[in-house]
């Protein structure tokens, strides 16, 4: 692998070289806007029809426009009406025109010192076209050089400009067309107006996820979604995860639980593996984040029966822009962890001139969210109401050369459990910063800080009480204070429930579990741009992140809570998980244009390395009130490392024709450090195209309404390696009465990464001056050497252990559409929608046992792996009823549906009224199933007949052939969920007067409506319950999981 | 800012430090095979994983048989819900989880056996002969539970009686390596015992009298301290704050038979009997049965008695917090009622102990309530052999040994029938007598509260008796 790098090193001095060949390069063709006609020709007409000779300086003239003069006025008139203005004087000493810098009239506001390299600087102003509304924080960007700065929210900016007599300006803001300008000096006098035209269609939109670097999406055969801070901010999600949902057209987002640091289940085009975590890979400003989204190996809140994801805490302020990509070719380049997608994340580093001061607060009320509730004394025994708050101060600016963006936040979200038993606290620090270190050299740079901390309250499937389990369960039945309680609460006496109250408000009170997470993160970019064409970009950066999981069982609740004295069994079970991830990168770009022919190349290395260690400290018979394991008569610990680098060098190009056809290539090799030598290097190749129609003649003069098409479709391949030295553990180590004891360790099994091979194809499309637009694709994705957990004949002594023999397909159709039904000066509508289908199956596990994703023994529910089937169908007992209502016959281990949803997608609705805005979004599945194990428990316990023939519940059996008819529990899982529904306003400059420079009031209803076909919520189905770190699961029972409550949030939002 | 270089180079120089830094370099944290058996002491150490797998081995066997015998019942969610029916497929994690454990402790000292080299000294051979001892116990493990079970990686299966005459060898030759008597007397039970199973009622009658001479004789796989191997069976009798098992009330007084007593379980953590001397008079006493000698019965149960059963050890323990607690049952008597072994036995008192009222005697290796009064009202054989599966049931209670007495047998797992093409369709069925009773039969009983008398639904030793001639219960019988 090393030599991969000298290679890089070989090819970076390479571009180093000058590029003067022969081969004529352009940046590319750039829309220029006319200028008015040059000074120098006008005053060389004159002069030759005066029959006269021009002496001048050539410095004074560069630039300059000519103002209109009468032709048929004298010689000295038209020479002052032509050079009004323009700072130059004239003498006319016979046949000699002399041209000289008027002392008495300079250029009027142009601060410049009157010669080229004199400092210049441009001010403008950047609006919508239409709306006329100012489009604050567009950027405004010399082109080929790195400066660039943000317009303020009035849109106003001020540029300094590089030593130069004219510039090209790009100015860009997602969402609108990028317009390039050619600014002379001379017109620097003047403040510029640029007017940018929505762009509803997108072809020209820069983009960098699965490329390197910079890119149009003209250009490339895969669809990449990206999403604009602004989007972002409007929606106040409390982590990452949350905010991207139902805004990703083709992916799917369900949090798999209500409590703070739930994890989240992430999935695009399927289920790929069977063994690793569907959640996509994730970068900040270019460096890989830690996305662990189950529990960890030891300690990671496992203790509260659910993992507790990295996603939760990843900075979500100052975010710029998103993109994403879902799969497929365009994640060839992220190579052997990018079989799930890319998710990347840009932050802010720099604002307007002006430094600017924002502060927003946001207050509100939280609610549980009891639609899902069985019974209606559910709330009143483990809920309350809630408290949220969350402060943000942001400042941003520009001064000179340098931008700089910096934020903190503070969120505190008390929780809908008894005794603020879930509460969140979070406190976020974020700068970023850019600078022009020279004029071929940039850097950015970016840090963040978050400390997050919360509580939980028992959960899912932990044996022993939890509040869930004992109130929708049915489990006061059989535990608790005896006598037990009639478990249908809702039938108790007003005085028995009483006491059920006390009991589990003492029980819920006494819990005491914390998890506290610190992480810090940096990002260090540099770029140089030696000539026009070439661009060279290294980036360094870490993720840290360190959480602390903390679970205090006192004897007070034990005794409580089983009803046996207990004095000696109180407990502290600490864990603690420090993962320090590097990223480096280097990479380099090479834009030609040869004629009608185009490439943008793409050069680069990456290395990964991530250190993961965990410990966990225990201690047992523990005082009551005390809070470290110093005062346990007892103490245990464990431990845990995993270290592995992964490392690869990519090479790209992109070639185009006419900016209309174009040809991605690609391949990257990777190297691991989990086998060493054993697993050798790795190649993920990839080749698509994208095709233009809409820039065809025959196309507009054939299909007007049809201003824009694009046609794209590629190959390429994704994988996912092994966890580190896995087939090497074939010994290991445990005791034998405090003697050192060796065993069977994992069985020495030849392992390779598993690969994603996937062919797409799509048509995207733009009706009536684009004001629908239409993105259409289908996909085949076959996953081979699919790592399965294959068990073990049991005569073979040996551990399950994870092979390469499986085969995974996914398929589908992917469609998205935004139709914009108003757009006036004052109004606008625009509706989204997304739509996706989805087929997986396991095509072949070359005669492997099925094995199990989540869920308990065989006997009872499990979400199972099974050649034939999709991944993670829900298997366990089929039983019929006979016409008496007794069961007839029942059926161990059968398919009772797929945990994955055929059909699923987004909507959403934006109304903008002048400084109205009205908004809403929700997402839909359909076609998934879950186990209502919950319910399945009330018929065990006699909570319910959960729809159980009579004849059965009354026959000899009673209920003792409650796991028999696991079906009857299984219910479909479609769902329709509204997220978010909110309004901003943004008050009139009069209102505000020069207390502020604006200020924006909003409201939004977070989880207001829920519609779904299963009587428990279709998304609070355990995934944490993974089978290990970072492993595959697809969720699918519901068993004591607590639903998202719901948030009324008002907010005001002031800039200075 | 002016640079004096361009950076290009520094990239270009980066990149080339990289190539040569430790940043590539990841350390295995683990030992791998090779370093280990060329490493020190690793044939020790070796066994000593032999002697953990043991442990864990016997634990699952007696977590899970005793569910499915009519000694114990799950009276919570935990550990499997079916056994207790009894309900036993091929396809059940438990029975692959049971099968799997047992393969393992075979495979572990076989690889003992095979991989290491082993010098002439006595220490060496003691060890050989511990292999060779654990390697016999995973046969006859798999001929009392399993309808059958391959002995090598994906081999044929080997019936019961193949498995027993495997044992027998090995045993053979592990008592020729061992150096002391108790070791010998160990490998001798267990060859009585074997016997005993294929119905050879000669040579089992001749090894049991061998170990008349040692009454005490015990040989214990052993649990505790923190990294364990920890006694799964005491957490679920007794140890864990709720104890999800529950023992059919005729037989409360013998629970808890492994309890703690030190603030940390782990302190003290009782170890399991795989051969004790008990056994060597039962087989005497049921071999005198089956020919009709119930003089030699009573003085043999007599000797079994005085000999060795009044000389385990019986500790005063204070089990005040069992309160039964549990899903399943919540009528399960907790003060001291009368008992009936079935709706036709006379209600008796002395099983069902008040434990909130004092201490309990609790039997860590045997126990039993049969006297010598009971032995001396012997008339017919059935009354010897009813007698003998009771005490069998009583001594043996916790130790795995009922669901064998009882012609259960568990069926090879799918999971070994969808790899290993020698297991055929025979294979992966359970066996469960007929007159074994479903649907929690086994465990039931009826609480009179007025009455304050508890019924058992049925008395399986009466039932064992009834269905003597059964090929899968009471060997000398054929």
């Amino acid at each position: 692998m090393k030599s991969y790098l000298l290679l890089l090193t070989g090819a970076c001095l390479l571009g180093a070289a000058p590029t003067q060949g022969k081969m004529l390069t352009t940046i590319s063709t750039y829309t220029t806007q006319a200028d008015g006609s040059a000074l120098l020709v006008s005053l060389e007409n004159i002069a030759k029809n005066a029959n006269k000779r021009l002496v001048y300086d050539k410095e004074i003239l560069i630039g300059k426009k000519a103002a209109s003069y009468d032709k048929n006025h004298s010689l000295p008139r038209m020479l002052e009406e032509l050079l009004r203005g323009t700072g130059i004087a004239y003498q006319i000493k016979g046949d000699i025109i002399l041209l000289h810098a008027s002392t008495e009239n300079p250029a009027p506001k142009v601060e410049t010192r009157s010669q080229s390299q004199q400092q210049a600087v441009l001010r403008g102003i950047v609006r919508d076209e239409l709306t006329r509304q100012p489009v604050s924080e567009a950027t405004i960007a010399v082109v080929a050089k790195n400066r660039s700065i943000k317009a303020g929210v009035d849109g106003n900016f001020k540029l300094d400009l590089p030593a130069a007599e004219s510039w090209i300006i790009r100015v860009s803001f997602m969402g609108y067309k990028t317009k390039d300008i050619t600014v002379s000096r001379s017109s620097l006098s003047q403040k510029l107006e640029i007017d940018l035209a929505q762009d509803l269609f997108g072809l020209d939109e820069v983009v960098i996820t699965g490329q390197g670097l910079d890119i149009n999406k003209r250009r490339l055969s895969t669809n990449i979604a990206s999403i604009g801070g602004d989007e972002l901010a409007k929606v106040p999600a409390t982590r990452f995860d949350q905010l991207l949902q139902s805004k990703l057209p083709n992916a799917q987002i369900r949090l798999t639980g209500g409590q703070s640091g739930a994890t989240s289940i992430i999935r695009a085009r399927g289920v790929v593996s069977a063994f690793m975590n569907s959640t996509p890979v994730i970068y900040v400003d270019g460096v890989r984040m830690d996305n662990l989204n189950t529990a960890s190996a030891i300690g990671g809140g496992s203790a509260q029966g659910a993992g507790v994801s990295a996603l939760a805490d990843i900075p979500i302020d100052n975010i710029e822009r998103v993109e994403y990509v879902n799969g497929g070719a365009a994640t060839t380049l992220y190579g052997s962890d990018a079989a799930n997608g890319v998710i990347q994340i840009f932050t802010k580093k720099g604002g307007a001139d002006r430094t600017s001061v924002s502060a927003e607060a946001t207050l509100g009320a939280e609610r549980a969210t009891t639609d899902f509730l069985h019974f209606q004394r559910t709330k009143e025994l483990l809920f309350e109401p809630g408290l949220f708050q969350r402060y943000n101060v942001a400042v941003n600016g520009n001064s000179g050369k340098v931008g700089y963006s910096v934020t903190g936040a503070y969120l505190n979200s008390s929780g809908v459990q008894l005794f603020k038993q879930n509460q969140n606290k979070r406190f976020d620090l974020r700068t970023g910063f850019k600078a022009e270190l020279h004029e071929k050299v940039s850097y950015e740079s970016s840090f963040s800080f978050v400390n997050n901390s919360f509580k939980r309250t028992r959960n899912g499937n932990q044996g022993g009480y939890t509040g869930l389990w004992y109130a929708e369960s049915g489990a006061s039945a059989v535990t608790g204070p005896t006598p037990r309680f009639n478990p249908r609460i809702d039938d108790l006496s007003e005085e028995e429930f009483e006491k059920m109250k006390m009991f589990v408000h003492t029980a819920e009170r006494l819990q005491d579990n914390e998890i506290v997470v610190n992480r810090f993160q940096t990002g260090q970019t540099f770029q140089y741009k030696p000539v026009h064409n070439i661009n060279i970009k290294a980036v360094g950066g870490i993720d840290y992140r360190v959480v602390r999981n903390q679970t205090i069982q006192t004897n007070e609740y034990l005794t409580h809570t089983t009803g046996n004295l207990t004095t000696d069994r109180g407990s502290i079970n600490n864990g603690e998980r420090k993962f320090w991830g590097l990223t480096l990168e280097l990479n380099g770009q090479h834009r030609a244009e040869i004629g009608d022919f185009s490439a943008v190349t793409t050069v680069g290395g990456q290395l990964f390395r991530n250190e993961d260690k965990q410990v966990a400290y225990n201690g047992t018979n523990v005082r009551d009130g005390a809070r470290t394991i110093r005062e346990a008569i007892a103490t245990s610990s464990d431990n845990f490392v995993d270290e592995v680098v992964n490392y690869g060098v990519y090479a790209q190009t992109n070639l185009g024709w006419k900016n209309k056809l174009f040809l991605d290539l690609g391949l990257r090799g990777d190297g691991n450090s989990a086998f060493g030598k054993d697993i050798g290097v790795q190649y993920y190749p990839k080749v698509g195209f994208s095709y233009i129609p809409s820039s065809e003649s025959w196309w507009s003069d054939n299909l007007p309404f049809l201003p824009s098409a694009k046609l794209r479709g590629n190959y390429g391949v994704a994988g996912n390696f092994p966890p580190a030295f896995l087939n090497l553990r074939t010994v290991s180590f445990a005791g034998y009465l405090g003697s050192q004891a060796a065993m069977f360790g994992m069985p020495g099994v030849d392992l390779r990464p598993e690969k994603t091979t996937t062919f797409e194809a799509g048509l995207d499309l733009g009706f009536w001056k684009d004001r629908i637009t239409l993105s259409a694709g289908l996909y085949h994705a076959v996953t081979n050497d699919a790592l399965f957990s294959v068990p073990a004949a049991p005569s073979t002594g040996e551990a399950l252990a994870l092979r390469n023999v499986g085969t995974i397909l996914n398929r589908g159709l992917e469609f998205s559409t935004q139709i914009v039904a108003i757009q006036k000066e004052n109004t606008s509508l625009r509706f989204n929608l997304a739509v996706n289908t989805l087929y997986n199956k396991v095509l072949s596990s070359n005669g492997a046992a099925p094995f199990n994703l989540a869920g308990f023994s065989e006997r009872t529910i499990q979400t199972v792996v099974q050649e034939g089937y999709p991944i993670g169908f829900i298997r366990g007992a089929y039983g019929e009823f006979g016409e008496d209502g007794v069961l007839e016959s029942t059926t161990p281990l059968q398919n009772l549906g797929t945990t994955i949803p055929d059909l699923f997608g987004s909507m959403g609705v934006n109304f903008q009224w002048k400084s109205l805005n009205l908004f809403a979004n929700a997402d839909y599945q359909q076609g998934a199933y879950a186990n209502n194990w919950d319910s399945q428990f009330r018929y065990n316990y006699g909570a319910g007949d959960e729809g159980i023939p009579e004849g059965e519940i009354n026959s000899e059996f009673k209920r003792t052939r409650w796991l028999q008819f696991t079906n009857m529990f299984v219910e479909k899982t479609d769902y329709i969920k509204i997220r978010t529904i909110g309004a901003s306003y943004t008050l009139p400059q009069q209102m505000i007067r020069s207390f502020a420079k604006s200020m924006v009031v909003s409201g939004t209803v977070m989880n207001p409506f829920n519609f779904a076909t299963s009587s428990f919520d279709p998304e609070a189905t355990i995934s944490g319950s993974a089978q290990g770190q970072g492993r595959a699961t697809t969720g699918g029972i519901s068993y004591a999981t607590y639903s998202a409550p719901r948030q009324y949030l008002i907010s005001v939002k002031m800039s200075f | 800012m002016k640079l004096s270089f361009n950076p290009l180079y520094l990239l270009a120089s980066a990149s080339i430090l990289l190539s040569s830094c430790e940043l590539f370099e990841v350390e295995n944290p683990y030992v791998t095979e090779d370093r280990f058996i060329d490493g020190q002491q690793s044939l020790p150490t070796w066994l000593n994983g032999v002697r953990r797998q043991t442990s864990l081995t016997v634990g699952t066997v007696v977590e899970f048989t005793e569910l499915v015998s009519d000694n114990y019942f799950n009276n919570y969610t935990q550990s499997s819900k079916v056994f207790d029916n009894p309900e036993i497929n091929h396809f059940d994690r438990d029975v692959t989880n049971i099968q799997a454990n047992i393969q393992k402790l075979l495979e572990m000292s076989e690889f003992g056996l095979t991989k290491f080299t082993f010098s002439d000294s006595p220490a060496d051979q003691q060890i050989r002969a511990e292999l060779l001892f654990s390697k016999a116990y995973a046969h006859i493990l798999g001929a009392e539970l399993y309808v059958g079970l391959p002995t090598t990686v994906l081999g044929e299966v080997k019936s019961p009686v193949e498995l027993r005459t495997l044992a027998i060898a090995l045993l053979n030759e592990a008592a020729t390596l061992y150096s002391t008597a108790a070791d010998k007397d160990a490998c001798t039970l267990l060859i009585a015992r074997c016997h005993y199973g294929l119905g050879n009622m000669t040579e089992a009658t001749n090894f049991a009298n061998q170990i008349v001479a040692t009454p005490l004789l015990l040989r214990q796989v052993k649990y505790g301290t923190q990294n364990g191997p920890s006694n799964n069976f005491q957490s679920a009798i007794f140890s864990n704050t709720t104890n999800w098992f529950a023992p059919l009330p005729r037989l409360d007084f013998l629970d808890p038979k492994y309890f703690h007593q030190t603030s940390n379980i782990f302190d003290d953590e009782k170890p399991i009997a795989i051969a004790k001397a008990e056994e060597a008079y039962l087989i005497l006493a049921e071999a005198q049965a089956v020919q009709n000698n119930l003089t030699a019965v009573k003085q043999t149960l007599k000797d079994l008695l005085s000999n060795t059963v009044s000389k385990r050890p019986v500790t005063q323990l204070n089990d005040k917090t069992d309160t039964r607690n549990g899903g399943n049952r919540t009528d399960y008597p907790i003060t001291a009622v009368q008992v009936k072994f079935d709706a036709q036995s006379p209600a008796m008192s002395g099983f069902v102990l008040d434990r909130a009222n004092g201490t309990i005697p609790a039997y860590s290796v045997s126990g039993t309530h049969i006297t010598n009064t009971e032995i001396d009202a012997i008339q017919t054989q059935d009354e010897a052999l009813y007698l003998i599966y009771l005490l069998r049931q009583e001594i043996f209670i916790a130790e795995g040994r009922r669901m064998t007495d009882l012609g259960i047998r568990f069926p090879v797992s799918e999971r070994e029938q969808l790899n290993n093409r020698n297991v055929s369709e025979q294979h992966i069925k359970a066996i469960i007598p007929d007159f074994i009773p479903k649907n929690r039969g086994l465990d039931d009983f009826t609480y009179d509260r007025a009455n304050a008398t508890v019924t058992m639904a049925y008395d399986m030793n009466k039932v064992l008796v009834q269905h003597k001639a059964s090929p899968y219960v009471m060997p000398f019988i054929k």
